[in-house]
């Protein structure tokens, strides 16, 4: 081995506790890119995967009645490849404790197979004959149904016996959610079941007709134009929704998850590698500054200032390669894990965990060259060290005056030690401000996290305790006379009780325009807690529309605008309606009007298709002989799901405290180590003079809370856009994040960057013990 | 005629400080010639160690020529003297000036990797009398020990010339006469030229040749028909 490689390894040694520290925030960004892009890359082409064996849909649409021969005569229209009609509906699954209220989506399938949507088997077999049925899996494995088991159904008000024929996975459900508003999988109370077509629509009594239909196209890019044509031509059937399959809810979900890991995977890891960058740099440059001698002798034993370069920039790329290397391993192997840990969210049958070989070449590479370029700004100096100057002790640099010493009154009354700690900060204004910005950006982004673990639980506790108050939410088969709410109420004891419409219409304005549920509710009613923008009450008014914050950008309005409600019921009136409010909702979009307006203006008098209640009844029982009444909804069981995902939500936000604190604590510790084997000398004398050692760190604590102090200053706006952002970039159809950062959530992430900084001042403390002062004095060796 | 190695023709060496010029070298000129052992002796700032820099390539004069072997040294770009430092020249320093992270055998080794013609390590390790400390870091050894590794590291490249920047100004009387007896060994057994620049005056008794210097000028030149054994210096 060449004797500078040798001279190499043991200048590692020597700094081991600063190069340990550089390498771990490389090996932090490195894991944390290879880790979350490979779950990214793992979860996106095991899904393109399942859609293409499962033939996915590229276009949902659901009606109010479609006749069978649809199918057939769509083909060819408009780009339109196949086409496959369904009936599709919400009912009760019955279960032996008559406390459960438990909901399935029944769909009609083809006895054989599906053209479009085909299931994945996963036990038992896929024909079908009258009374089988197939059970999606993550329903099966919650409530412990196999092949061979009897389940029953209570459709339109009769009870029917099925036997289990298979067990299944659908790419149209990897991500089970009831609806919009629910936002968690809720698989024990909420499953989707399979039936022979014939035999559900003769129980389900459609008169033959269905009321989905799926539809394949020749061309990706024609999806908008048949999207068009699909809304036109099947106008007359009453269509409720047209679906392109990216807004389809559980694949829209699994974007969304994927993307946001692709955003994370190029964010965080640039992050820690600029810190690494800029540290390396720093490093490097100080350490060329003491070897400044060392330098001069190579320069005077005939070595070219490129083999000195090279020297040095070993020490960059050992740790680019290092830590690329330990880092693309370490988050590879996490990435099977990782991506596992998402099969608790989504059924993909199909997912495969690979490894990718290139994308760890290309991290190591990318890695070694960033901390290569990184070096040579740190290293560029050694081309100026001229060797009959290193040889001399360096001249001492400028002092001059700090901006505070010119304000005598202040500067007088500071003390010794204070002032030292104040020279030292401005002289070294670079590494200050390195520093700060390391601790703002911890701060910031423990202020981010802090803020998504509690917004998580805003979202949803706001949503289903102050903005949606209902204990049940109960759906009938059709439309009623409001009389049937009393007939509910006869049946069991309520506290509140409001007959309600849901119901979907496409909300136009200009050429923008969304389907969503409108809901009609009561003038006065308790349900709902609707508020503005800035918090204050909103009641339903008498007639227009209140509209959800998300559906008013996405339709570009604004209180006091007018909107087209397009009814999707046969031979019912579109209308205008007059945007009434703005409000908050954190789940789902909607449109909220007066029940009787509504009826007025787009449907019948006095008619609901819902109720809402709250009552401390055994609801489920005493209603499940009702005839009208199709699904009960309990919003605590809602809640309850939540509250079993929170453990799980919780861990990955602590990795991010964990990450995010990690960077403070290293730049913090080895800036920090820096500084003691820089100032070894001016130590020592202080020493001499009769400094403690005691004293001595606590000048150095004093630089580092001010830098700390100064940092977390300017954390917290950071922390605020981060959030800010976030919220911008996370905000869609099915959630929106508009919500503020508390001060108890800033406080705490103050309290946690803290936490950070002080472990990494106690861990240099051991340091400033163990250096040997006196010898530092006299210490002549290169 | 006795071969000219290093010929040095009106050399100077100016810095400006500010509105102030300083010459740290005036005008001065002498010549080399091969296996000569020459001590350039003056006071602190008279200009020798700045001579002494332009001689080993390490520095460029203001002003004058030097020429080594005839080739034009004050005219070689970076990479010229790089070269000319890694093949011709051996440095010894004051402060020794090793490397702490390499053992005795290593510095030297650090020195030998890069040059055409080196000499065997363990045999100057032997001529220097270290060869029992070959494997110690340089914290491990005394003043002189690490001195002589110094040497050795300088002589082992099998330089023409050895330059010679105070080697015995950080060390005692007797540490200081074993090194001088080394250089003097080395100067006869490798052939080399020797070059050692001294504010110490007893020490010109053993050179060839004495540069006495004042003020950045060379005030007299001295060729000493009988040099003295090291051991015989006293100061």
């Amino acid at each position: 081995m060449k004797k500078l490689d040798k001279r190499l390894f043991r200048l590692i040694n020597n700094t081991k506790g600063q190069y340990i520290a550089v390498l771990a925030i490389v090996v932090t960004g490195l894991f944390v890119f290879t880790a979350v892009s490979n779950s990214a890359l793992n979860l996106k082409d095991s899904l393109n995967d399942y859609y293409v064996e499962t033939n996915f849909a590229d276009i949902f649409v659901s009606a109010i009645s479609l006749p069978q021969k649809l199918e057939s005569s769509i083909i060819g229209e408009s780009d339109i490849s196949e086409a496959e009609a369904r009936l599709v509906f919400d009912t009760s699954f019955i279960t032996d404790d008559d406390e459960d209220k438990v909901n399935v989506r029944a769909v009609s399938v083809d006895k054989n197979e599906n053209k479009i949507n085909k299931l994945y088997i996963k036990s038992g077999k896929r024909a079908l004959s009258e009374k089988d049925i197939i059970v999606i899996e993550q329903f099966a494995v919650a409530r412990n149904i196999n092949v061979g088991d009897q389940i029953k159904l209570q459709i339109n008000g009769r009870q029917y016996k099925f036997n289990v024929s298979a067990i299944a996975a659908s790419s149209e459900y990897t991500y089970i959610m009831e609806n919009e508003q629910a936002m968690l999988p809720d698989p024990e109370n909420f499953g989707i079941v399979y039936i022979e077509e014939d035999y559900l629509r003769k129980i389900y009594g459609s008169k033959g007709n269905f009321n989905e239909i799926l539809i394949e196209i020749n061309n990706e890019d024609k999806l908008d134009e048949t999207s068009e044509f699909l809304e036109d031509h099947l106008d007359k059937y009453g269509v409720k929704r047209v679906i392109k399959k990216d807004d389809q809810l559980s694949n829209s979900m699994m974007k969304q998850e994927i993307e946001g890991l692709e955003m994370m995977s190029k964010s965080v890891p640039v992050i820690f590698l600029v810190f690494a960058g800029i540290m390396l740099s720093s490093m490097l440059s100080r350490i060329i500054k003491k070897d400044r001698t060392a330098i001069g002798i190579l320069k005077a034993l005939g070595y070219k200032n490129s083999e000195v370069i090279v020297h040095y920039l070993k020490y960059a790329a050992s740790v680019g390669v290092i830590g690329g290397l330990i880092g693309s391993i370490v988050g590879t192997a996490l990435s099977g894990a990782m991506t596992n840990y998402y099969l608790v969210f989504f059924n993909i049958p199909t997912l495969t965990i690979k490894v990718y070989y290139d994308r760890i070449i290309i991290s190591i590479i990318l890695s070694c060259l960033f901390c290569i370029v990184s070096g040579f700004w740190g290293v560029k100096g050694i081309t100026k060290i001229n060797p009959a100057e290193s040889m001399k002790p360096e001249s001492p640099g400028k002092g001059k005056r700090i901006l505070i010493e010119k304000i005598k009154i202040i500067w007088n009354h500071i003390p010794f030690s204070w002032k030292m700690v104040l020279r030292s900060i401005f002289r070294e204004k670079k590494k200050f401000a390195f520093v700060g910005a390391a601790v703002a950006i911890t701060c910031g982004m423990m202020v981010m996290t802090i803020w998504m673990i509690d917004i998580m639980d805003v979202m949803f506790n706001k949503h289903y305790n102050e903005f949606m108050k209902m204990e049940y939410n109960i759906n009938f088969i059709g439309f009623e006379n409001e009389n049937a709410k009393k007939e509910v109420a006869e049946n069991i004891n309520v506290e509140d009780i409001e007959g309600r419409i849901e119901l979907p219409f496409e909300l136009e304005n200009g050429k923008k325009s969304k389907i969503v549920n409108v809901i009609g509710l009561e003038k006065n009613t308790v349900f709902y807690g609707f508020e503005d923008m800035k918090g204050s009450k909103v009641y339903i008014p008498d007639d227009g529309i209140l509209i959800s914050s998300n559906l008013a950008t996405g339709l570009n309005v604004k209180t006091g605008d007018s909107i087209l409600l397009k009814n999707f019921l046969p031979n019912k009136d579109d209308g205008y309606v007059t945007v009434k409010g703005i409000i908050k909702q954190s789940l789902g979009i909607n449109g909220y009007m007066n029940l009787n307006y509504l009826n007025d203006k787009f449907l019948d008098k006095g008619i609901i298709n819902g109720i809402y209640l709250n009552s401390d009844d055994d609801v489920s029982s005493k209603l499940k002989d009702v005839k009208n009444i199709n699904t009960i909804q309990s919003q605590n069981d809602m809640r309850s799901a939540f509250e079993e995902y929170t453990g799980l939500i919780n861990v990955s936000m602590g990795f991010m405290v964990i990450f995010s604190g990690l960077l403070g604590f290293i730049i913090m510790y080895s800036m920090t180590l820096m500084s003691i084997n820089e100032r070894t000398l001016e130590f020592s004398s202080l020493r001499v003079m009769g400094f403690s050692k005691k004293e001595i760190f606590n000048m150095l604590v004093r630089e580092n809370m001010i830098m700390s102090f100064i940092g977390i200053i300017v954390g917290i706006p950071l922390g605020l856009w981060l959030v800010n952002y976030m919220a911008t970039s996370y905000t869609t159809d099915v959630y929106s994040m508009n919500e503020p950062v508390s001060a108890i959530s800033v406080v705490i992430a103050m309290i946690l960057t803290i936490v950070f900084l002080i472990s990494a001042q106690f861990m240099t403390y051991a340091k400033i013990h163990k250096l040997d002062f006196m010898q530092a004095l006299k210490n002549r060796i290169s | 005629m006795s071969e000219v190695v290093l010929k040095v023709e009106n050399l100077s060496k100016y810095y400006t400080m500010g509105e102030v010029t300083v010459k740290a070298l005036e005008d001065a000129s002498f010549e080399v010639t091969k296996g000569e052992f020459i001590v350039i002796l003056g006071p602190s700032g008279s200009g020798k160690s700045t001579l002494l820099n332009i001689m080993g390539g390490m520095d460029t004069p203001s002003s004058g020529n030097v020429y080594f072997n005839d080739e034009l040294l004050t005219a070689m770009n970076e990479k010229g003297l790089t070269m000319y430092r890694r093949n011709k020249i051996g440095f010894v320093f004051q402060f020794y000036n090793l490397m702490a992270t390499l053992t005795a055998r290593e510095n030297v080794e650090l020195a030998t990797e890069i040059c055409e013609d080196s000499i065997d390590i363990e045999d100057v390790m032997a001529s220097i009398g270290l060869s029992d400390r070959i494997d110690h870091f340089p914290s491990q050894m005394s003043g002189g020990e690490q001195q002589r590794v110094a040497i050795a590291r300088a002589v082992a490249k099998n330089p023409q010339i050895l330059l010679c920047d105070e080697p015995t100004g950080a060390l005692d009387f007797e540490t200081g006469i074993s090194i001088l007896k080394v250089l003097k060994d080395v100067n006869i057994k490798y052939k080399n030229t020797v070059v050692v620049i001294t504010h110490n005056s007893p020490i010109s008794q053993m050179a060839d040749k004495v540069i006495k210097m004042r003020s950045g000028k060379i005030t007299e030149i001295i060729i000493n028909k009988n040099p003295i054994e090291p051991e015989r210096i006293e100061w």
